[in-house]
């Protein structure tokens, strides 16, 4: 941790942090990054290979939160109609009756959503960006809070729909988990899996204090020279000729909460330079395309946070 | 020489700019006079003769408060372009041979005005700009460009000799900067549209995709296309409705290297590549585009064709 | 760099051209023939259309055919292309011509160095204030021109102008830096051109009737004097200038050298006060210096003649500041040698019979008595004294005394000598100034051409020479009380000593002592006055070298000032930052430097790290910058403290 300051404060993310990385082992620095993503009220894609605990992740964080959750795996046959609900003609009643899929749920893991074709994947991705779902003429409201957890296997796996650049820009995080460690995962060895925990895990949250806490991430302070310093860091990926297309106003807007959701998980009312650092290559590197086709990688995010001098 | 070579680079920093924005200070600015400064000083110089020697005391003062006006003039010229800050943008692609511009926006801090700033790269055509005080200005210093590739303009001299013309302050900013060449278009009749294509098109229906509303039904529509819930909510209209789709089917194209003639040279087979994905584009044809080695998968759209042309843009650095 | 192509001409730099050369070539129109006045202004002009009505300027053929017409006029003019005056007609004619041709840049360059060189020639004419200020005004015009053709033709006019003069504000101070401190040289560097010189006005070699009453009608300043202590009475202020002892009938001048000699020294026994002053003497071309009569003590260009004025070696071609010392009451040459008493005595043979007869009739007198005689004579008879006497004829003297009685000073001091030399006592003829005013704004007694005079002397055993005013006795308020009370109304006096009122009169009075102070102070800066001042800088006996390092000392001194007056003010970073960036400085001194891009608790957090010893310090401090930069409320208490920080940094490990 680092040192505490004169408006450091005791936080329940450190009990939240704690359970989920009894589970997850090694990977504290992702859960942190996973956490502070729903706090921002954000949804979050996790990227990588198969195996390497992607749902293990979410749905420990599901658990730990204390959510209602519902996991949908994606196939290239699935409808929007299987993710949404259908509405089925009662005969008796005359009318037709709806029954609602699994998007109405706190927490969605969508598991291989790049397994999915583009119509089915754009009709999760509409309900994340709306909170709602539309289906013949009628309106529904998702549950509060609702997050979509996506995980998605690297695109040059065969027989995937990458996610286009506009769907990719509705997660406000994108976090990569990698291989583990020597030692954590030759505690998974031993312990053998860390899936059969799940079901025992117990929420630490009372209910309400997720939503209290998101409301203090969004009050968390960012002064002026820290507004600046964003602007500039935006600015700078506009300009720079390696990058196709710069980070969107709403990118700019996701750095700015994911940065103040990780000031709050480190216990500050404020934002420092170094929390958009923190949070810069998971809300840009999925956001950024380099000139010669693929995304940002975390070493161009690194050059670009050393051309911005701080005072 | 390389000592020359070597002195030249420690003077004029010949290193590429790499924190952005680049701020014009004392370091790197240089200045000397120009002829019509060495003009001015011959001017001086015999007017003080003459001053010396009529024993013109009045002579004296005008030929003093003239020294004093180059002087100021030299610091003026120097503060023109001192402080000025200097931010690339990025350089939209072009066509070889056409002209690229790579814009730079000018910050100008200050409560006056700069004043005739000339930007030009080496060689290429000059540009001159104004920046007003305490606001700022893109100017887009023109390059032709030649041949396909990623061009890298070199450094770019920013010269001024505002004021009085005496002095030329100048300073060379080298931000990393590229801008793509195309190849040049060769327009020729584009190739017919492939068999696996048309197969493709067949089961995938693909390109009708994106409903965009719905209309009543004339007789030549087809049965798929009726909108059976749209009707059955509002049956007492005795309306059909079709479901209308954007961006109608297309044929689907391969552009292959292969179909090129081969008795062409290397740069002309991609600018008859380059003038297919232009004319395809044009159609709002679904085109792919294949290369040795390379492969586009068939798609249309602005994105899409930017991706076929930075490929045959950038082929030869991409080439196994 | 320079190999561009030539610019073209912007078309807003033209009227600023026009205007500039219309400012260096005008006011030259005063001593310019009348026809290429003509011709320069009808060249502007015409550019000047043709600038309006974007039209095509004329074909090359034709310039070449005006200037060649241009040229042949000025050498048929001036018998010469080269010299003063036909040189500065010939730049004139360029300045015309030249922007017919200005198609480049670069022409117009040529046109704004001439105007430059023009502003100079102006100063063969003139050196007054009012033509310092008008080619000030010349100069903005021409620095106006070079702004527009670099880069600043699009702007109004008034902002041009505001930055040529905003530029010449900034160049002053360097002015004045070298002007004072440039090295400086005596002129001239080679032989002047004839015309050089201009007609000065002023006493001449010679004396005739008609030439001093001629020379009064001009109220130009001849010199001024401050006296040290007091004024003499106004009744002393005879300020010597040429003696004559040579009269042909008509035109008195001075004896040439041979007769002369040998030369004696004069010797000069003085009584009563001494009268030091100093005096300011315009120029007049002539060897001369007015020294109050009689001199006793001469500044060092000068020489007592054996007639007792003071002679310059060279002809006074610059306007000089020289000291004497003078005595009212003096014996001069006791003893005469016998060559000067002969020339004393001279007349012309045949002329003037009645004044020789009324002459040998006081012969049997004493010398004394004589001269007393003759003053009775015009003080009783009906003499006139007037600046319009009738013209005279062969027997001038004779017709003066006996028929016309009217006349000036040069009338009477020529009709008395004749009489005295007739009388066989010698006399002579003294031209030079009488009275003066002191001009109350600066205490300078202003001698004017319209206060020349000329009187008598005449030598007597064991007194020496002896001043006799034969026109005190005609008109003593002449010399009680000047020119202007001795003339009646209607005389033609110039009317600048003529003035009645009051606020003209201290008008001209403030008016001359600026003038005399920018003699003095600015015209007047010479060699000397540059060693006077920097001996009392403290730079005693400076050798060109000194000088040159003291110029340069302050030369950069004045242009650090002036980079720094026009640097673009910077924000100042917050105190919070500076405190931080200092603090972040003295840990690089200790080898844990921060990254330009870190940020404070990630580095103190890699300080932990690295140096352990400064963790809790460093986190202190950086949890003081970060909340003052980046919290909701910095408070003056952590400011402080993080301030502390800094200083509680221990002492640096060798």
């Amino acid at each position: 941790m680092p040192p505490m300051l004169p408006m450091t404060r005791p936080s329940p993310v450190t009990r939240i942090l704690a359970a989920a990385n009894a589970v997850i082992l090694g990977k504290s620095s992702q859960t942190r990054l996973a956490l502070c993503c729903l706090l921002a009220k954000g949804h979050l894609l996790i990227e990588d290979l198969p195996g390497v605990g992607k749902t293990t992740l979410a749905h420990t964080l599901a658990r730990v939160l204390g959510f209602q959750f519902s996991r949908i795996q994606f196939t290239s046959d699935m409808l929007p109609a299987d993710i949404i609900g259908v509405s089925i003609f009662d005969r008796e009643s005359g009318n037709f009756q709806f029954l609602p899929g699994p998007v109405f749920s706190q927490v969605l893991l969508a598991d291989e959503i790049n397994r999915a074709t583009p119509k089915t994947q754009s009709a999760l991705l509409e309900a994340m960006e709306e909170g709602q779902v539309t289906t013949e003429g009628e309106t529904r409201p998702l549950p509060e809070p609702f997050f979509v957890i996506a995980t998605q296997n690297p695109s040059t796996q065969i027989g995937t729909f990458p996610l286009p650049e506009s769907q990719l820009d509705r997660f406000l995080l994108r976090i990569e988990l990698g291989y583990p460690d020597h030692d954590a995962e030759r505690a998974l060895l031993e312990s053998g899996g860390r899936r059969k925990q799940l079901p025992t895990l117990a929420s630490c949250l009372d209910p309400g204090e997720f939503a209290a806490m998101q409301q203090e991430v969004a009050a968390v302070y960012s002064s002026p020279a820290l507004l600046d310093y964003l602007q500039a860091l935006v600015e700078a990926t506009r300009q720079d000729a390696r990058l196709v297309h710069g980070l969107s106003p709403r990118a700019a807007l996701s750095l700015l909460a994911a940065a103040r959701a990780w000031a709050f998980s480190d216990g500050r009312q404020m934002v420092l330079p170094e929390d958009v650092q923190a949070v810069l290559p998971a809300v840009a590197r999925h956001r950024l395309r380099l000139v010669s086709g693929s995304y940002a990688g975390s070493e161009d995010i690194a050059a670009l946070i050393r051309s911005l001098p701080l005072p | 020489m390389p000592l020359f070579a070597a002195l030249k680079r420690w003077l004029f920093r010949l290193a590429r700019d790499e924190q952005l924005p680049i701020v014009l200070g004392q370091r790197r600015i240089f200045i000397v006079p120009t002829r019509a400064g060495v003009l001015f000083a011959g001017v001086l110089a015999v007017m003080l003769i003459g001053a010396i020697n009529y024993n013109l005391s009045l002579g004296h003062a005008l030929i003093f408060l003239l020294a004093g006006l180059g002087l100021v003039a030299m610091v003026h010229t120097f503060h023109n372009l001192f402080g000025l800050s200097l931010t690339p943008e990025r350089a939209e692609a072009v066509f070889a041979g056409d002209l690229a511009s790579f814009p730079l926006q000018l910050d100008n801090a200050r409560s006056e005005p700069r004043r005739a700033l000339e930007f030009a790269f080496d060689g290429q055509p000059l540009v001159k700009v104004d920046v007003p005080a305490q606001g700022h200005v893109t100017v887009a210093i023109p390059y032709a460009t030649s041949k396909r590739g990623r061009l890298d303009p070199g450094r770019v001299t920013l010269a001024t000799r505002y004021p009085l013309g005496l002095f030329q302050a100048w300073s060379y900013p080298h931000p990393r900067w590229s801008c793509v060449v195309y190849p040049k278009p060769f327009r020729t009749p584009l190739p017919r549209p492939s068999p696996g294509a048309q197969a493709d098109h067949h089961h995938g229906d693909s390109g009708q995709e994106d409903f965009a509303g719905l209309r009543p039904r004339q007789p030549s529509d087809p049965t798929r296309h009726i909108a059976w819930k749209a009707v059955a909510r509002c049956a007492d209209e005795q309306m059909l409705l079709v479901k209308q789709f954007a961006g109608g089917a297309s044929d689907e194209l391969w552009l292959d290297w292969s179909l090129t003639p081969p008795e062409h040279g290397h740069e002309d087979r991609l600018s008859i590549l380059t003038g297919w994905v232009m004319a395809a584009d044009e159609q709002q044809a679904r085109y792919g585009l294949t290369l040795p080695g390379q492969q586009i998968a068939p798609a249309q759209g602005n994105v899409h064709r930017t991706h076929c042309l930075q490929a045959l843009a950038l082929y030869s650095e991409s080439a196994p | 760099m320079s190999s561009q192509p030539p610019h073209a001409l912007e078309h807003g730099a033209v009227p600023w051209l026009l205007t500039g050369a219309l400012a260096t070539a005008g006011p030259h129109a005063e001593h310019l023939p009348l026809w290429l006045s003509l011709l320069v202004a009808s060249s502007l002009l015409w550019r000047a259309w043709l600038w309006q009505q974007r039209r095509p300027l004329p074909p090359r053929w034709s310039l070449a055919l005006l200037v060649a017409v241009g040229v042949a006029g000025i050498a048929w003019q001036f018998h010469s292309l080269f010299g003063k005056d036909a040189g500065v007609a010939m730049l004139v004619l360029f300045m015309a011509l030249k922007p017919m041709e200005t198609r480049h840049r670069r022409d117009a360059l040529v046109i704004v160095m001439l105007g430059y060189f023009l502003l100079l020639t102006h100063y063969f004419y003139s050196q007054s204030i009012p033509t310092g200020l008008w080619l000030l005004i010349a100069m903005t015009l021409l620095t106006g021109a070079l702004i527009s053709l670099h880069g600043g033709g699009a702007q109004p006019i008034m902002t041009i102008a505001r930055q040529a003069a905003l530029l010449l504000l900034q160049a002053l101070p360097f002015m004045f830096i070298l002007y004072l401190l440039f090295p400086r040289v005596t002129g001239p560097l080679w032989g002047l051109p004839e015309d050089a010189r201009a007609s000065l006005s002023g006493l001449s070699g010679e004396m005739s009737p008609g030439s001093i009453s001629h020379l009064i009608q001009s109220g130009a300043i001849a010199f001024r004097s401050r006296f040290a202590g007091e004024t003499p009475e106004k009744a002393d202020l005879y300020w010597r200038g040429p003696v004559f002892d040579s009269y042909d009938g008509v035109t008195w001048r001075t004896a040439t050298p041979p007769a002369r000699l040998p030369r004696p020294a004069p010797v000069i026994e003085a009584s009563g006060t001494a009268y030091a002053y100093t005096s300011i003497l315009e120029a007049h071309n002539q060897r001369w210096l007015l020294a109050l009569d009689v001199a006793t003590s001469l500044p060092p260009e000068g020489s007592l003649a054996p007639t007792f004025e003071v002679l310059a070696r060279e002809p006074l071609r610059v306007r000089t500041r020289m000291s004497f010392v003078s005595a009212v009451d003096y014996h001069a040459n006791r003893i005469e040698a016998p060559a000067i008493l002969q020339q004393a005595l001279a007349l012309p043979a045949r002329i003037n019979p009645r004044t020789r007869a009324l002459a040998s009739s006081w012969q049997s007198l004493p010398a004394e008595k004589i001269a007393a005689a003759a003053l009775s004579m015009f003080r009783q008879e009906d003499f006139h004294y007037t600046l319009r006497p009738p013209l005279l004829g062969a027997d001038a003297v004779d017709e003066f005394l006996f028929v016309t009685r009217r006349g000036f000073c040069e009338h009477y001091a020529s009709a008395f000598v004749f009489l005295m030399r007739a009388a066989g006592v010698p006399a002579r003829v003294v031209a030079g100034y009488q009275g003066g005013e002191v001009n109350p704004v600066d205490g300078y007694l202003t001698v004017r051409q319209s206060d020349a005079h000329a009187w008598s002397e005449i030598w007597l055993a064991g007194k020496g020479w002896v001043r006799i005013d034969p026109t005190a006795a005609v008109a003593p308020s002449r010399i009680e009380q000047g020119i202007v009370a001795a003339l009646p109304e209607g005389e033609p006096l110039p009317s600048i000593v003529r003035l009645d009122a009051t606020w003209l009169r201290q008008l001209r009075n403030r008016w001359e002592a600026a003038n005399n102070s920018w003699n003095q102070w600015v015209l007047g800066y010479n060699p000397q006055r540059q060693r006077e001042l920097l001996s009392w800088a403290g730079l005693s006996d400076p050798d060109w070298q000194s000088m040159t390092a003291s110029l340069a000392i302050l030369c950069s001194l004045a242009l650090l000032i002036i980079t720094w007056w026009t640097l673009p003010r910077r924000r100042r970073a917050d105190p919070a930052q500076r405190a931080w960036q200092r603090y972040c400085a003295q840990l690089a001194r200790r080898g844990v430097g921060r990254a330009t891009w870190e940020g404070p608790l990630a580095f103190a957090q890699r300080v932990a790290r690295e140096r352990p010893d400064l963790a809790a310090l460093t986190s202190e401090a950086a949890g003081c910058y970060a909340q003052l930069r980046y919290g909701r409320n910095g408070s003056e208490n952590l400011l402080e403290r993080l301030q502390q920080c800094v200083r509680r940094l221990p002492p640096q490990r060798p």
